[in-house]
């Protein structure tokens, strides 16, 4: 028994069912992607703050288009080649295709990575300073982290229903301490806390809690000698100036020590702020030095824009605005007045988000009170709506490329027998995998403009 | 079902040879891991039938707090003294549950959201689109099999994977999801986002597996748009194919086209949730006191349009596979032709493009602009010109037949007055002024229960009593069929009715006490409240004159409702071996292929070359000898479809 | 679909030169970016026509929609039209043109 027009098309359809069935699949690709371009759509016509424009690395992105378009050239060329029985020419054309697709996932990986170290931290007035943290001598990241010193006392609860928030020391406490974590328990007894230690005093806790009917139990620890603990923020749920709070709900009781973040600033980003030239980030403390610069460049872009068009409305720039508001830093120190910042529209825009390590030295460095940051993140979903929508839909688009490099690489590779047995069947295949890998191509017409240039 | 291809009928010992010359598969792979349309059907209905259970156990569970708030639900003892049943219970309700064993607002709330959810995605669409369609389809426009079999296998797979994945979410830390089933963001995207590990929170698990079930819809739904494009029997043209086949396929265009902005809703609440994205998070949005660590500048609009883009095309995929099965049952039960089949099918269609158009009258009170309001207020109401279409052309079917009351037609005629309730009690709530006051009251939950369940449920009963005889060459008992459907019917109408007065009086849906403690409830009276009061004094019991009466009421219907289903399940699961068997494979003496095939239906269907010669509701037509007229007999003296040639039949 | 090998043979050659093509207007569509337009809504709208140009040209000539079935057409259509509504309305959800100003005025 075999399912009829597999091969062969119906003739009054005038189609093969793979056929059908890609197009319907592509057509629910269309409202997939359709449902996130108008997530785009909705999220920039409703953003509170400047849309970055030009803000990724526009030369890969051009690479990028230019490894698709090629690729949607070979594939449709590896079809033909297989209607006219040329087999080198289709294996030929085909392992291009996948070789694209690999150059293509490996461009957006070094685009990936350089988002992932660069950071952006928003201080209370608005300002948006942009940079990478500091290196140890062995160029790895010294990640941003609160420290905490005299650690004294763990207290631990243990709720008897809910189970969703419980103390759990193995997993969420002791990585952040420094040190052996040698406790005292309320009895008097000497341990290290781990993840065995600790099962015995929960079910004792939990024991004592069942006989006081108690909705929850708790082990109080004493530190034999005074812990010190760090934390990225993000691994805690909050700390003051003499608790932290670990993701399971344990309370530890010290001092703390340094929650001062070092910034390597690469970019200043006043757009949202009133008076740009009072921004909090030509405080006294962090760069004053750089605010003739600032200015200098400020009225340079604005003189610029009015020799040009002066009759337009320069609040509505959004090109003008990022140039004379958004200072791009590429040294440690201000540049001598007189040296004009008159780089062109948008070339030196995409500098910060490729300068990846390795120039971190070149940039000044700033030592951020905590009171005044309010927010901070590297370039990643959390940034902002803009990077959000920006990875859902690169991410999305890349997974379509490697599904399709997936299919059309097995068919180079497992069906070099139907190749030769069945070449019409194979030419099917290859037309409908095809036609899925110039759907990816298409998406991607839209998204670069989308995401890279407008 | 394994014991559906046990029972043979001994003139199709044919059909048994014909089989035999296959390389026989092995259990496994002919009952679990089949790639047959059949089996797969039958699989999802079974899964969608124990879901329907499942989520109407919930749904007792939340009628008791709203009726009796505060008292012990009464079997918690009974349950806790079982041994296994008791861990099982324990680790999925239990622990929620006050000490004296009552419910709280918090179980509550995931005992409604995990209803709607189940109900809607893991029990009516499993059950009624993909249970129906991959049995009935193929066979109904002649051809062997689905497009794709293997996807087919693929995605009824991904569908029980998702089940898993959303059944599991009741074990994990938090339970499972508490914000409705609708999952609306903000709330959505930060409860529970503090527990000290994001997969120990339901609602990741409530994600995943809906991610998983999307995908398993949209490969079924292609598979079924190529079949019916492609794999039409001879003869089969359009406007031969029957209106089932035709409501099925609109759905799964419904389905295609629908699901992917849900996927995109989930995807992104999936990335607020766990990479600290803004997507649905307005700039300065605080809870508890506290800023929450997130960079703002979402909107939790942008969640609502994405949510309802799919869930109101949802809806008439919840409806469609019901018009699906009555334009079978009906004309086969009233002896008479369809009445304006082609209104309907182009009703369909219309139905299913207006579908797309008309999502936010569910968001009249997000306040998202007068335009918007207008603008859907003028489509929603389109709509009902098409859906009251299909109503009244089911009615007049039934007009100077000779009705046949078997236990499908007393469904399927229930069905009619029951879908009338709840379309025309929805006509209202498209308009934004009405809406702004009923939105979220029991007016709202009264309507689309009537929608959906005295609706399509009953329709869906309706479909498993038509084709039951069908899959296992036996009759399901028409006697438990009437104990089965006289309480629901009763049972329906006694929960949802009081709904609608309710609703108007203000009664909020997720209120877990049901009003007790609103304290103006007490004064409200009216002429039903007061019959209970009378009602209850006659019998001796303390029921008050307000309000609050009607949840008594209501969920007396639930517990009819509920001992309305045993027959069911008992009928359901003895007719496999005991029920009476069938004489001849049309036992409805319907005239639609899929009475054609052997009982039950070989691996590849018919065993004779499928021609559609004919309409597909030649019921009493004047002249001929029988009153049904099938599809698929050349002429009226030929009733034997020709045999096909062995060696012929296997390619 | 172009089936027998002359029209396949001929169409070969036209694949490079839209090839050709697209690249040509990537690069346009790189170069109007950086063009100040007067607004910048009016760049997004010039980008948005040369990347449906593009994206058309990989439909027609590609994907063969220059010589597809009907039937194709209007899956295609219904999607296209559904895509545009969720275009159109989530935009005009944000930017609604009918406001009263009244209705929303805090009383001073």
């Amino acid at each position: 028994m075999e399912i009829p027009y597999t091969v062969h098309a119906r003739p009054d359809t005038g189609l093969y069912n793979a056929k059908i069935g890609i197009w319907l699949f592509l057509a629910s690709e269309v409202m997939l992607f359709g449902g996130l371009f108008s997530a785009y759509i909705f999220l920039r016509v409703g953003a509170d703050y400047p849309w970055p424009v030009w803000d990724l690395d526009v030369k890969l992105g051009l690479i990028n288009t230019a490894v698709l378009i090629g690729s949607s050239v070979t594939v449709v060329m590896a079809w033909a080649s297989l209607k006219l029985r040329r087999f080198g020419q289709y294996k030929l054309y085909m392992a291009i295709t996948v070789l694209c697709a690999g150059v293509f996932m490996f461009n957006k990986s070094l685009e990936y990575s350089a988002k992932f170290k660069h950071y952006a931290v928003k201080l209370t007035d608005g300002t948006i300073l942009t940079g990478h943290l500091p290196e140890d001598d062995h160029h790895k990241t010294i990640p941003y982290q609160v420290k905490f010193g005299d650690i004294t006392a763990l207290s631990l609860t243990i709720p008897v229903k809910n189970s969703a928030v419980t103390a759990d020391p193995a997993s969420y406490v002791v990585p952040h301490l420094e040190g052996e974590p040698k406790f005292k328990t309320a009895d008097g007894k000497e341990i290290v806390l781990n993840a065995a230690s600790f099962a015995e005093l929960r079910a004792q806790a939990l024991a004592k809690a069942a006989a006081d009917k108690k909705d929850s139990a708790s082990v109080q620890l004493t530190a034999v000698s005074p812990l010190k603990a760090a934390a990225k923020p993000a691994d805690i749920f909050g700390y003051t100036e003499t608790t932290i709070t670990f993701r399971d709900g344990t309370v530890a009781t010290g001092k703390l020590i340094d929650d001062k973040m070092t910034l390597l600033v690469d970019g200043i980003d006043t757009r949202a702020v009133a008076q740009p030239e009072k921004s909090l980030a030509f405080d006294q403390r962090y760069l004053a030095a750089w605010q003739p610069t600032f200015v200098a460049n400020r009225d340079h872009h604005i003189a610029e824009f009015e020799k040009h068009f002066p009759t337009r409305d320069k609040s509505k720039s959004a090109t003008l605005q990022k140039e004379s508001l958004f200072l791009k830093l590429h040294s440690s120190t201000p540049p001598a007045a007189g040296e004009a910042h008159g780089n062109k529209h948008g070339a030196e825009a995409h500098a910060p988000a490729e300068g990846g390590h390795g120039h971190g030295h070149d940039y000044p460095t700033v030592v951020l009170e905590k009171n005044d940051v309010t927010f901070f993140s590297n370039f990643t979903p959390k940034l902002n709506t803009y990077y959000a929508i920006y990875f859902t839909l690169t991410g999305l688009h890349g997974l379509h490329v490697i599904a399709g490099a997936l299919v059309l690489g097995y068919f180079l590779v497992f069906n070099g027998r139907m190749m030769r047995e069945d070449p019409e069947h194979l030419a099917n295949r290859v037309e409908v995998g095809g036609l899925f890998w110039h759907f990816v191509d298409l998406v991607w017409i839209f998204l670069f403009p989308l995401l890279y240039l407008l | 079902m394994s014991a559906a291809a046990t029972t043979h009928d001994h003139a199709h010992d044919h059909a048994h040879d014909h089989a035999h010359d296959h390389h026989e598969p092995g259990f496994l792979r002919k009952y679990v891991w089949s790639t047959d349309h059949k089996v797969i059907g039958v699989q999802y209905a079974v899964s969608g039938l124990l879901f329907l259970l499942f989520g109407f156990f919930l749904m007792l569970l939340m009628r008791w707090s709203i009726a009796y708030p505060n008292l012990p639900v009464p079997a918690v003892d009974a349950i806790r003294s079982i041994p296994i049943i008791k861990d099982l219970f324990e680790s999925m309700f239990g622990r929620w549950l006050n000490p004296d064993g009552s419910l709280n607002g918090e179980l509550y709330n995931m005992l409604g959201a995990m209803h709607g959810t189940i109900m809607v995605f893991f029990g009516i669409v499993p059950l009624g689109f993909a249970g129906f369609v991959n049995f009935v389809m193929p066979l109904q426009i002649g051809t062997i099999d689905m497009a794709f079999p293997k996807l087919n296998m693929m995605s009824f797979w991904l569908f029980f994977v998702s089940g898993v994945l959303m059944f599991w979410s009741f074990f994990v830390g938090t339970g499972p999801v508490q914000t409705g089933w609708t999952m609306y963001s903000p709330l959505a995207s930060t409860t529970g986002i503090g527990v000290s590990n994001v997969w120990q929170h339901g609602h990741t698990w409530w994600l995943m597996a809906m991610v998983f079930n999307i995908s398993a819809s949209l490969l079924g739904s292609v598979n079924v748009i190529a079949t019916v494009i492609n794999l039409r029997a001879k003869g089969m043209s359009w406007l031969r194919m029957p209106a089932f086949s035709w409501a099925m396929f609109v759905t799964a265009f419904l389905l295609l086209l629908a699901f992917p902005p849900l996927e995109v809703a989930a995807l992104l609440q999936l990335s607020d949730r766990v990479f600290g994205s803004s997507f649905y998070l307005p700039t300065g949005l605080m809870e508890g006191g506290k800023h929450l660590d997130i960079s703002g500048g979402g909107s939790p609009l942008l969640y609502q349009h994405l949510f309802w883009f799919l869930a109101h095309p949802e809806v008439y995929v919840l409806i469609l596979p019901a018009f699906a099965i009555l334009t079978d049952v009906i004309p086969c039960n009233a002896r008479r032709p369809l009445w304006g089949y082609k209104p309907m099918v182009y009703s369909m269609l219309t139905l299913g493009f207006l579908s797309f158009l008309v999502w936010a009258h569910h968001m009249y009170l997000t306040g998202m602009g007068t335009m918007m309001s207008t603008y859907f207020q003028i489509t929603t109401v389109l709509i009902s010109v098409p859906s009251v279409i299909l109503l009244t052309c089911l009615m007049i079917s039934l007009w100077g037949g000779s009705i046949r009351f078997n236990t499908q037609m007393l469904f399927a005629s229930a069905f009619l007055p029951m879908f009338g309730i709840g379309g025309l009690t929805g006509l209202p709530l498209a308009f934004a002024f009405i809406d702004l006051a009923l939105h979220d009251t029991y007016y709202v939950i009264g309507h689309f229960h009537y929608v959906v369940a005295p609706g399509t449920i009953f329709a869906l009963f309706a479909g498993v009593y038509h084709w039951y005889p069908k899959i296992t060459g036996r009759f399901m008992s028409d006697k438990l069929g009437k104990l089965h459907f006289w309480p629901s019917l009763i049972g329906m109408n006694l929960l949802f009715a009081p709904m609608f007065i309710q609703g108007m009086a203000g009664f909020h849906r997720r209120w877990y006490d049901g009003g007790k403690y609103f304290e103006n409830t007490a004064s409200m009276s009216h002429w039903t409240t007061s019959l209970t009061h009378k009602i209850g004094a006659f019998f001796g019991l303390e029921i008050p004159d307000n309000m609050l009466s009607l949840n008594i009421v209501m969920s007396f219907g639930a517990f009819i409702l509920a001992l309305g289903q045993i027959p069911f399940i008992i009928n359901f699961w003895f007719s496999i071996k005991g029920g009476k068997k069938i004489e001849s494979d049309n036992p409805w003496n319907a005239t639609t292929l899929e009475w054609a095939t052997p009982t039950p239906p070989p691996h590849g269907n018919f065993l004779f070359d499928v021609n559609a010669h004919r309409g597909p509701y030649e019921y009493s037509v004047p002249g001929h000898p029988a009153d049904f007229y099938p599809q698929w007999e050349s002429e009226p003296g030929k009733p034997v479809p020709p045999a096909k040639s062995e060696a012929h039949a296997h390619h | 679909m172009a089936d027998n090998v002359e029209e396949i043979q001929k169409s070969i050659k036209k694949y490079l030169w839209i090839g050709l093509i697209l690249m040509v207007f990537t690069a346009i569509t790189v170069w109007l970016s950086t063009v100040e337009l007067p607004t910048h809504g009016l760049n997004i709208l010039v980008g948005m026509i040369v990347a449906t140009f593009k994206a058309g040209l990989v439909a027609l000539i590609f994907m063969h929609l220059n010589h597809e079935r009907p039937i194709i057409y209007k899956v295609l259509a219904f999607t296209a039209v559904f895509a545009i509504v969720l275009f159109v309305l989530f935009y005009f959800s944000k930017q609604d043109p009918l406001v009263f100003e009244g209705f929303y005025s805090i009383p001073e």
